[in-house]
Order: structure tokens, then C-alpha cells, then sequence
């Protein structure tokens, strides 16, 4: 009787588990922050790689193709461009990390104030951003470049960072309006907590994550708006050199078609800006992924 | 919907008080643009009488306030450079940013939805991860840079499409020849925005694709076509017109770059000039313009997200 039956149950199974762990590097940008890594440090070190004077005027050489002594050739003024590359990278970087900082600075203050405000207040600075982000944007920057004079670099950072910040503030406005009314900003401020505390203490790091993305994307349409200012000839002027105002003079390099003139400054702007963007999204992307039903 | 009226009136009122201000403000000297390098060599007097005559001398409120009442009576005053009434000068150029701007949009927003439509099909497939490798280094490019590349190419080297203008000079009438022209500018103006767009739509209808009733209508065996055509793309539809309807100023605002690098005849490349030569009434007019079509673009985008859901209300 006893050999006959056997008792069934959940039959044992060897519970096989994925030996494949996650590489430290699985899912990371890994390529884009070596290279934008690269690109910095070969900025702030171009003193050393550079063989050239980038302010020089070789007027012997002028519009030089590429060769061994002039790496990426010489531009219709006679400078090397390879320098200029690494200098230019410089200031170009400079201004889109200065004006994230002011755009974000104000958005951050912006947002709060307007969030926390009365309702009518909200109302308003809210519309007043609407009616600030239909201004074409270049346009504001003509006029505000104007207003301040013959372009130098802190100001066209300054320009920039002032017209770049609406967005952003809508979204902290959006975020700190779900917070405000948190159990623990409320005990803040019954404490006697100040406006600044509690902004930096509670709200920010709340909103930084779904802020994070919009702020490394700003770096990205700062630089953008300063090559594409000082191409027109109303950002940065030609002796200062950046990536924009190198293709500044790119009008007299399509004539006597010296392509490196025109493409290697924009690969370099190119990539960084490509750079910075993988990160941007990296920041964003959403981790848990639900399984399609198609 | 009175609320409506009221603050699009509103908001075209504020925006002209700043736009007027500001141009003021900004120094620059209206009468270059006026008399060009004569006024340079003005002397006192005289600069005085021009200055007059435009009514430049009066304070900047009085002058808002004149140039308000004219504009009611839809006199917008003339261009200093043109030396034309501004509504002239802007018909003459309007067209060419319509073609310009108007195809693209189109041209746009019919090319995102099939490349959404196709990454999502083929998701995490090869062409997939192509077109989206792809679609992320072209949104990367400024308009700027792509134009010059693109003219470096296909005009100075191939020599196969004009590097600029609208027309041949003395074939104004001819379609072909105008649409030669616009070739150029006009994957620019696509490629620039074609991206952002894509990747919008293939987010929506992934999301799309995952909700329950996609199992549902699977499990009834419809069909996968049937079901991304009939169902998902119809349900992103709407929200995705109100992305395009937000949109419009966006592509303007494109355009305008490219229509400089070209050298286009068209609305950005009289905007660039009138701001830079403070041609203070035809700015007026081209701000006007373009700041209304961003209100009333935020306008219609609002009405349609209203419509598809009645729960959502912008008061908050």
C-alpha cells in the first residue's frame, strides 16, 4: 500500500538564478563622459597640446588645407585652427555652463516664488512667462545684446542665461506645488523656517531628479545659442574665439570652399553637444519598463 | 470663453508694451536706417528735424500711445528702411515664409508620425535602435551648422541646388525654379524639428501599446496592423495635435535661422534686420505678428486638450 501512492506536492525545482550580473557599465553613457571628458580636459589643458599661438595671424599661411604642420589647416585670417579648436572649446563650454547656472538660478527662484504665491499671483507670473516665451527667443537676445553693448563673454552669458529659464521654471512651479503642501514643509515653516531653507532643505531635493534632465539639456541650447549668435555676427566677435565665432567666417570659407573651416569646428560643437545629450536622456530614462501587450 | 478673448487681448497688449519698449531703450540709431550713412554726417539741426519728423523726440509713452491709436485705425506706420508702408513690406516677404514654413510643418509632422509609427513597430529591433541612434545625433546638430554643410555639399561642390535666395533672379513666376530653391532650406527646416516630434509620437504610442484593451483586441484576434492603425495611432491622435499646435512658433522660429544662413527673402530675415537696424515700426509688426501666433497656437492647443479630456482645466 505504501509503494503504490506517493504524495504529490510542488515538485523541486533547482531555482536557477541568472548568473549574469550588471556590468558597472551596463546602461551608462560610458562613451559619451569619456569623450565629453576628453573634450574638457583637452579645453582646459589647451595650453598644452597646442602648439600654436590661436590668436596669431599667420598671414603667409592663410587658408591652409590640413597638413603636418597645421593639423586642422588655417582659417582665411591665417590662425591655426587646431588651437583654435581647444581655446575656442573653452569659452564656448564656459558660456553654456554659466548661463545653465543663471537660467537655473532664476528658474529655481521663479518657480518657487511663483508656486507658493496666492493664486492670482501664480496666475500672473505664470502668464508673464507665457508672454515671455512668445518673444522669439533670438530676437530677446538681439535686443538685450544690444542693450548691453559690444558682446564680451560674461555678458552673452548673462543674455543667454536670461532668456533660458521659463521652462524650467514651470516645471519646479509644477513640482513645488505638489510639495508645498507636504506634512514636513509645513512643519518647516512653523518652525520659523525661511523661504531659502526651506527651498533648499525640502523642496530642491525633490524636484532635482525631474529637473536634472532640463538642466543638463540647457547646458546643451546655451552653446547651441552662442554659435549660432556669434555665426550671425551679433554674438561673441571674431577675435574671441569660440566654436561659433569660428564659423563665423564660415560665409568666406564656403566661396573658397575650405571645407575644414566650416566642418571641424561644427564636429567638435557636434559632438560635445551629442555628448551632453546622451547624458541628458541617460538622466531621464525610466528605469522600470512595463512588457508590451502588441 | 470670455476669459479667453480677454487674456489673448491682454497678452498681445502687454507684449506690444514691451517689444515698443524695449526697442526704444536698446541703443541704435533709427535714422541709419532711415537716411543710411547721410545720417552719419548730419549736423545738429537737421538731425533734430529728422528726428522730429519721425516723431522720435517725444517721451516713449507719447509715442506708444500715438503709435496705439494708429494701429487701431490699422495704420502701422512705414518702414525706415524700405521707406514703404510696414504691411507692404511684410505681404511682399510673407509668402515665401508661408511656403517655407508651412510645407515644413507639414512636411514635419506627416514624417514624425510615420517614423514613430514604424520605430514602435519594430521596437528594440535593429531599425529601431537605427532610427533612433540616428534621430539623436541629427536633433544634435545646430540649423546653422546643418545648412552650411548642407550648401558646402550640394551647392558649392556638387553644384546640383542653389545656395541661396527664392528665385533666379527674373524667373519670379516660375514653380519649378522656386521649388528648386527651397530644397535646401527646406531638409533643414524638417531634419531640424523631425526628431523631437518622432521621438514624441514613439513615446506616446508605446505607452499606448502597453494599456489593456491592445491584450484585449489581441486576444479577440484582431490583427497587429488593425490595432496600431485603428486604435493606438487614433488614440495618440489628438494629443499629438495639440503638440503640433504648440508647435507652430517652434518651426517659425527655425525657420527664421535658416532663411538667414540662406538668405532667404522671407519674415526672418526682415525680423534679424529691423531688430538689428532699429526699424522700430516694422519690428513692432513682425513681433506682433509672430507673438499672437504663439498666444493663439497655446490657445488651440489648450481647446484640443480640453476637448479629449474634459477633466483637465488650465485654471490650475
Amino acid at each position: 500500500m505504501a509503494g503504490q501512492f506517493e504524495i504529490v506536492g510542488m515538485r523541486e525545482t533547482a531555482q536557477v538564478e541568472p548568473e549574469q550580473k550588471k556590468k558597472w557599465y551596463e546602461g551608462k553613457p560610458v562613451v559619451s563622459i569619456a569623450v565629453l571628458v576628453l573634450i574638457v580636459t583637452g579645453c582646459l589643458a589647451c595650453s598644452l597640446i597646442t602648439t600654436k599661438d590661436p590668436s596669431y595671424l599667420d598671414l603667409k599661411n592663410y587658408n591652409v588645407p590640413p597638413n603636418q604642420e597645421f593639423l586642422f589647416g588655417t582659417d582665411t585670417m591665417g590662425r591655426d585652427i587646431f588651437s583654435m579648436v581647444w581655446y575656442g572649446g573653452r569659452i564656448s563650454l564656459f558660456i553654456g555652463i554659466v548661463s545653465m547656472v543663471i537660467s537655473t538660478v532664476i528658474a529655481v527662484i521663479y518657480g518657487t516664488v511663483s508656486a507658493c504665491a496666492p493664486a492670482w499671483a501664480d496666475h500672473l507670473l505664470m502668464r508673464f512667462t507665457e508672454i515671455f516665451l512668445s518673444v522669439p527667443g533670438l530676437l530677446l537676445v538681439i535686443f538685450l545684446q544690444a542693450a548691453l553693448g559690444e558682446a564680451n563673454v560674461l555678458s552673452l552669458s548673462f543674455v543667454i542665461g536670461i532668456t533660458g529659464w521659463m521652462s524650467i521654471s514651470k516645471v519646479i512651479r509644477t513640482e513645488v506645488r505638489r510639495l508645498r503642501n507636504s506634512e514636513y514643509v509645513i512643519a518647516s515653516r512653523c518652525m520659523g523656517g525661511s523661504f531659502f531653507h526651506i527651498l533648499w532643505r525640502h523642496l530642491a531635493p525633490n524636484f532635482v531628479s525631474p529637473v536634472m534632465f532640463m538642466v543638463v539639456m540647457n547646458v546643451r541650447s546655451a552653446i547651441v545659442a552662442e554659435s549660432t549668435l556669434s555665426f550671425m555676427g551679433i554674438g561673441l566677435p571674431v577675435e574671441v574665439i569660440s566654436w561659433g565665432s569660428m564659423l563665423s567666417l564660415a560665409e568666406k570659407a564656403l566661396l573658397s570652399n575650405s571645407w575644414w573651416m566650416i566642418l571641424i569646428p561644427g564636429a567638435f560643437l557636434v559632438v560635445t553637444l551629442l555628448c551632453i545629450t546622451n547624458l541628458g536622456n541617460y538622466l531621464r530614462r525610466n528605469v522600470n519598463r512595463q512588457e508590451r501587450n502588441l | 470663453m470670455r476669459h479667453k478673448i480677454i487674456y489673448v487681448i491682454l497678452s498681445i497688449f502687454l507684449l506690444s508694451v514691451m517689444v515698443f519698449y524695449m526697442a526704444r531703450l536698446a541703443p541704435g540709431d533709427p535714422l541709419a536706417s532711415y537716411y543710411g550713412d547721410r545720417a552719419e554726417k548730419m549736423s545738429p539741426k537737421e538731425r533734430k528735424w529728422a528726428e522730429d519728423k519721425l516723431g522720435l523726440n517725444d517721451p516713449v509713452t507719447v509715442q506708444y500711445v500715438r503709435w496705439l491709436d494708429r494701429a487701431f485705425h490699422g495704420d502701422f506706420g512705414i518702414s525706415y528702411k524700405y521707406k514703404m508702408d510696414v504691411m507692404e513690406v511684410i505681404r511682399e516677404r510673407m509668402g515665401n515664409t508661408l511656403l517655407l514654413g508651412g510645407i515644413g510643418f507639414f512636411l514635419t509632422f506627416g514624417l514624425s508620425l510615420l517614423l514613430g509609427v514604424l520605430c514602435t513597430w519594430h521596437e528594440d529591433r535593429m531599425l529601431d535602435r537605427v532610427i533612433c541612434k540616428v534621430g539623436t545625433v541629427t536633433s544634435c546638430i545646430p540649423e546653422f551648422w546643418l545648412s552650411l554643410v548642407l550648401i558646402l555639399i550640394f551647392a558649392v561642390n556638387l553644384k546640383w541646388l542653389p545656395s541661396s535666395g527664392a528665385y533666379t533672379i527674373g524667373k519670379e513666376d516660375d514653380t519649378a525654379d522656386r521649388i528648386w530653391h527651397l530644397i535646401l532650406p527646406m531638409t533643414v527646416v524638417v531634419l531640424g524639428h523631425l526628431w523631437y516630434y518622432a521621438y514624441m509620437v514613439r513615446n506616446k504610442l508605446l505607452e499606448e501599446v502597453r494599456a489593456d484593451y491592445v491584450l484585449l483586441a489581441r486576444v479577440k484576434g484582431i490583427g497587429k496592423r488593425s490595432i496600431m492603425f485603428r486604435h493606438c495611432l487614433r488614440n495618440i491622435l489628438p494629443s499629438y495635435l495639440s503638440i503640433m499646435a504648440v508647435s507652430v512658433p517652434h518651426i517659425l522660429g527655425g525657420t527664421y535661422i535658416v532663411e538667414m544662413v540662406f538668405s532667404y527673402p522671407g519674415l526672418g530675415t526682415l525680423s534679424y534686420e529691423s531688430a538689428r537696424y532699429q526699424d522700430y515700426n516694422l519690428l513692432m509688426v513682425l513681433c506682433l505678428m509672430s507673438g499672437s501666433l504663439v498666444i493663439l497656437c497655446n490657445m488651440a492647443a489648450q481647446a484640443i486638450s480640453e476637448k479629449i479630456d474634459p477633466g483637465i482645466t488650465h485654471t490650475e
